[in-house]
């Protein structure tokens, strides 16, 4: 289904159209940059484009990258391409991206993830798709919707391919405050080769696997989990050890994330008042024309989306003085709750974190290399049922403790459900181990390609 | 930007008048200073001047394009902190910028990074000159410039200049210990020496590259605070001078009136000298400040704080110290030059000029010269004029010698700010023809010129009028054109008029 390329140095990659390009206008589905067209490529384009690539179009996505099922755009609904007459969601927010690799429009597609907006759309269509450890891609000329949480990453049909870009666009870039430095990559990939010498090649030999349980809640869909069992028997098979856990703190990521996302967004949005952006909405006699936001205000509620909109208010309330302490700070100490909980499990220590902190979290036990967990609760909802149910956001369960604490998560396929959909399983790994992932990731590849059927982990 | 002038009845009624019996007046300051930069705080390579046209000086970054963000310039956090160790201020090793979010025009991103939660410094004290008094400093803290925004008259736009978005500014926040409108004017004196001292910044009120708030209370000597009222862009030291004063006229009529003053912000309007209320407490914008989740942590070493301790240049109060020592001047002399009293001194340019025309005449001589004769031409700083150090030195030198007279030196002096040249002073008095009268005989002449003139003043010092003495040697200077030497020509006058008895 997908095209082989010919040649490594010419690639065909699509944008999702949050991320900045010299060619084409980059909308991000919403009616205020509906004409915008950006002076500047962002660095993972630039990067990209030198290596060869070819830009070959820009992806839709849920308005601003917020949303699940990729329903906020301006653009319309993105159709799951796995079989369109049942007209089921890509997912969102990166759901043009994830449609434009499933069909086989693209080489790979770069995506964003600010909470699973890249992990879903890959695992409701059958890819793979990875959100990198914080810092690495640099968001220099993307979007922003949450600063603290918005990474780029790629999807794609193998993990090798994945693999290929990712190598392409992770560089230290000096446009993006929060990029990793090259004095911090070195130091994390020296660690990692302390753990593991050699490649894998064909066995997970050495491989510690945790398998925390608060990531099969009870709306996770039996076939998934069975999915999930799958893979990890797989991984046994393949000499990786399989270790139960708990991660406490993941029961209150979900509200974490969303007062943090929201806060974030409200202040990022803040510039499209059109002024500059978007059909402004001129004042009539019923404006109060004594402030510049009440003016603003008529332009902002035409040109917003009704899902941004409401985020805008949530995170607007959570920053007023009188709701900031409850709502904002009590969500940065559950953030650092769920940063401690990971680096509890991880072998690997966190080279964000202090280096004094290092020697205790290298003594936690048990201690595992990678997370399993299942991408996503469900597979690939209908387009009609579902819209704008808190559904939509219980499915952020899974994926958004991964962003809260920065790490790199990537989707893999994992068979079909009962209903015959893709389903995806997520493989999670400490701060830095983003390659870890992708090579496990092909080595279950090559073992699915040339292996017998397998039994579930129990 | 205008520049007001008061009417001079109005500015000695302020002037004069700003404290009243019984009551005593509490201050504090917040300082916007502009750091001179070739960058931005956040962006480069732009930083507008004034002389640029609108919107020229704008990267995507300041017109708050999608997809951009901040880099911290790493020049504005050296002046910052050049600031702080100037001010004895607390450097803090770990400082983080937050985002204060408004809708407006001329603010493109809808919100300002500031430092709200954590300032790069905290405590620290300015002396203040023209008293003992040390005012403390609570914080510094690094944040953005907006662009400027103008209602167009009779339009209903408004145009917005983005040259000024972005560009670096310090806040300076002093803690409420001034008590009169003297003393805040002379904080603002002395602050705006230190930063051009330093060189960090301009600090002109006048062209908005150093902008003044103040918090004002009053209260019954011996009570407590009083409620205290914030006035908002003073543009020049007279505007916060005046603001005060007015401002706290107004809370002592209110509170003999019975009423409390109400917690509230105001401006200042300068055609009425008179404050308006602004907003009141409960009307106080909510900035919803969020920690800018892009700008990491800024991290401070003590081995920068060295590098800059050590590359600091010369303090105001160093100077000071080291011209009374080294010239033997006055303090206030010192002062003067050093530019803390007069803030005309920009990165102590006027002490080099000092001490240049002070290798060509006696130094004490040369700076009242400077200070008390050409500062007054001038009303700027000395290098702003056309006259070079040598000659500046070469001319109190004539008159320290007692070659020429002081009367002969103004004129001479007058000559050289009048008619721009590279002519010795000593060749300006002998086209002048200012040569002092020396020879005895000549200055009896006059003398007796004088006598015979003023035969009513003659009688009168006859009969005993010793006063009419001082309009007789006038009369004198006057016949020699400044060239005889009042001690002289009293002498000679003294000595005739006893002769004719």
């Amino acid at each position: 289904m997908v095209a082989e390329p010919s040649s490594a140095a010419i690639r065909d990659i699509a944008v999702k159209d949050n991320i900045c390009t010299t060619e084409w206008n980059t909308t991000c589905s919403s009616a205020m940059l509906k004409n915008f067209k950006s002076p500047y490529d962002a660095t993972a384009v630039r990067l990209l484009r030198n290596s060869g690539a070819r830009i070959v179009g820009k992806t839709n996505l849920d308005e601003f990258g917020m949303g699940s099922l990729n329903i906020h755009s301006i653009h319309g609904h993105v159709i799951n391409p796995h079989d369109v007459a049942e007209r089921r969601s890509t997912g969102g927010s990166s759901g043009g991206s994830a449609a434009a690799v499933a069909s086989g429009m693209c080489f790979a597609a770069l995506g964003t993830d600010t909470g699973g907006s890249i992990r879903l759309p890959a695992s409701y269509c059958g890819i793979y798709g990875l959100k990198p450890s914080y810092g690495l891609v640099s968001r220099h000329g993307v979007v922003a919707y949450a600063d603290s949480l918005d990474c780029v990453g790629v999807l794609a049909a193998s993990a090798q391919n994945v693999h290929e870009v990712f190598g392409i666009i992770s560089q230290h870039d000096y446009h993006d405050p929060s990029s990793a430095s090259t004095g911090r990559r070195d130091r994390v990939r020296d660690l990692l080769q302390q753990r593991f010498a050699n490649s894998f090649g064909t066995s997970l030999h050495g491989l510690r696997v945790g398998v925390p349980q608060e990531y099969f809640p009870a709306e996770l869909s039996p076939a998934i989990a069975h999915s999930t069992r799958i893979v990890l028997s797989r991984m046994q098979r393949l000499g990786a050890t399989i270790v139960p856990m708990s991660l406490p703190s993941t029961p209150y990521a979900l509200s974490a994330y969303y007062v943090i996302a929201s806060a974030e967004a409200s202040s990022n949005l803040a510039r499209y008042d059109g002024v500059r952006y978007g059909a402004y909405v001129p004042p009539d006699a019923t404006t109060d024309v004594t402030r510049a936001a009440h003016i603003y205000a008529l332009t902002r509620t035409q040109n917003f989306g009704a899902e941004v909109r409401k985020r805008i208010l949530l995170g607007t309330y959570a920053l007023t003085a009188e709701a900031f302490d409850n709502y904002f700070l009590q969500a940065q100490r559950v953030r650092k709750r769920i940063i401690d909980d990971f680096d509890g499990a991880f072998a690997l220590p966190n080279v964000r974190r202090v280096v004094e902190e290092e020697d205790t979290l290298l003594a936690t036990s048990p201690s595992v290399d990678i997370l399993v967990h299942p991408s996503a609760i469900r597979t690939a909802p209908k387009l009609d049922e579902d819209s704008g149910r808190l559904d939509a956001y219980v499915q952020d369960v899974l994926t958004v403790p991964a962003s809260l604490a920065g790490l790199p998560a990537l989707s893999v396929p994992a068979g079909t459900g009962d209903d015959g959909w893709p389903v995806g399983v997520s493989l999670v790994g400490q701060w830095g181990s983003d390659e870890l992932l992708l090579e496990v990731a092909e080595v279950l590849d090559k073992h699915v390609s040339s292996s017998q059927p397998d039994e579930p982990h129990r | 930007m205008r520049r007001v002038s008061f009417a001079p009845h109005i500015w000695r009624r302020y002037a004069s008048n700003y404290h009243v019996p019984g009551w005593e007046t509490v201050i504090g300051l917040e300082v916007h200073a502009q750091l001179k930069s070739q960058a931005k705080l956040f962006s480069g390579p732009f930083s507008g001047g004034l002389d640029d046209a609108p919107n020229t000086r704008v990267s995507p970054f300041d017109a708050a394009f999608p997809g951009t963000l901040p880099i911290v310039n790493v020049q504005c956090v050296e002046s910052a902190v050049r600031m702080a160790l100037a001010l004895g201020a607390s450097v803090q090793q770990k400082s983080t910028f937050d985002r204060k979010h408004y809708f407006y025009p001329d603010l493109p991103a809808g919100y300002q990074i500031t430092q709200k939660y954590a300032p790069i410094a905290l405590g620290g004290f300015l002396a203040l000159h023209k008293s003992e008094r040390r005012v403390r400093i609570k914080q510094l803290q690094l944040e953005q410039d907006t662009g400027k925004s103008r209602s167009e008259a009779e339009s209903s736009y408004h145009a917005i200049d983005l040259n000024r978005a972005g560009n670096a500014l310090v806040e300076i926040v002093s803690e409420p210990d001034m008590r009169s409108a003297e003393e805040a004017a002379d904080y603002v004196r002395t602050l705006q020496a230190l930063i051009r001292n330093l060189g960090v910044g301009d600090a002109q009120m006048e062209d908005g590259s150093f902008r003044c708030d103040a918090n004002i209370s009053v209260h019954r000597e011996g009570q407590t605070f009083g409620t205290r009222c914030e006035i908002k862009n003073l543009n020049s030291v007279k505007s916060l001078v005046v603001a005060i004063s007015t401002e706290v006229a107004r809370h002592v009529e209110t509170l003999l009136a019975g009423s409390a003053v109400m917690q509230e912000t105001r401006g200042f309007d300068e055609m009425r000298t008179q404050t308006y209320p602004l907003r009141s407490k409960e009307d106080a914008p909510d900035y919803r400040y969020l920690p800018d989740a892009n700008l990491p942590p800024l991290l401070i070493d003590q081995g920068f704080l060295e590098h800059m301790r050590q590359t600091m240049p010369e303090l105001p109060d160093a100077i000071e110290a080291r011209l009374q020592r080294q010239y033997s001047l006055s303090q206030l002399t010192a002062k003067a030059l050093a530019g803390s009293s007069t803030g005309y001194s920009i990165n102590g340019t006027d002490v080099q000029y000092f001490e240049r025309a002070a290798q060509y005449g006696h130094p004490t001589s040369v700076a009242n010269w400077l200070v008390n004769e050409l500062r007054p031409l001038l009303q700027s700083d000395f290098a702003s004029s056309s006259i070079s150090p040598e000659r500046i030195g070469l001319l109190a030198e004539l008159v320290h010698s007692g070659e020429i007279t002081y009367a002969s030196g103004r004129t001479v002096l007058h000559d050289m700010v009048q008619h721009p040249s590279d002519e010795r002073p000593a060749d300006v008095v002998a086209r002048l023809g200012l040569q002092k009268v020396s020879n005895a005989s000549h200055l009896e002449e006059l003398c007796k010129r004088c006598l015979e003139e003023l035969p009513a003043e003659v009688e009168k010092y006859r009969t005993g009028n010793e006063r009419v003495l001082n309009k007789m040697v006038g009369y004198v200077r006057r016949l020699s054109q400044g060239t005889a030497e009042p001690a002289a020509i009293t002498n000679m006058l003294r000595s005739l008029l006893a002769n004719e008895k």
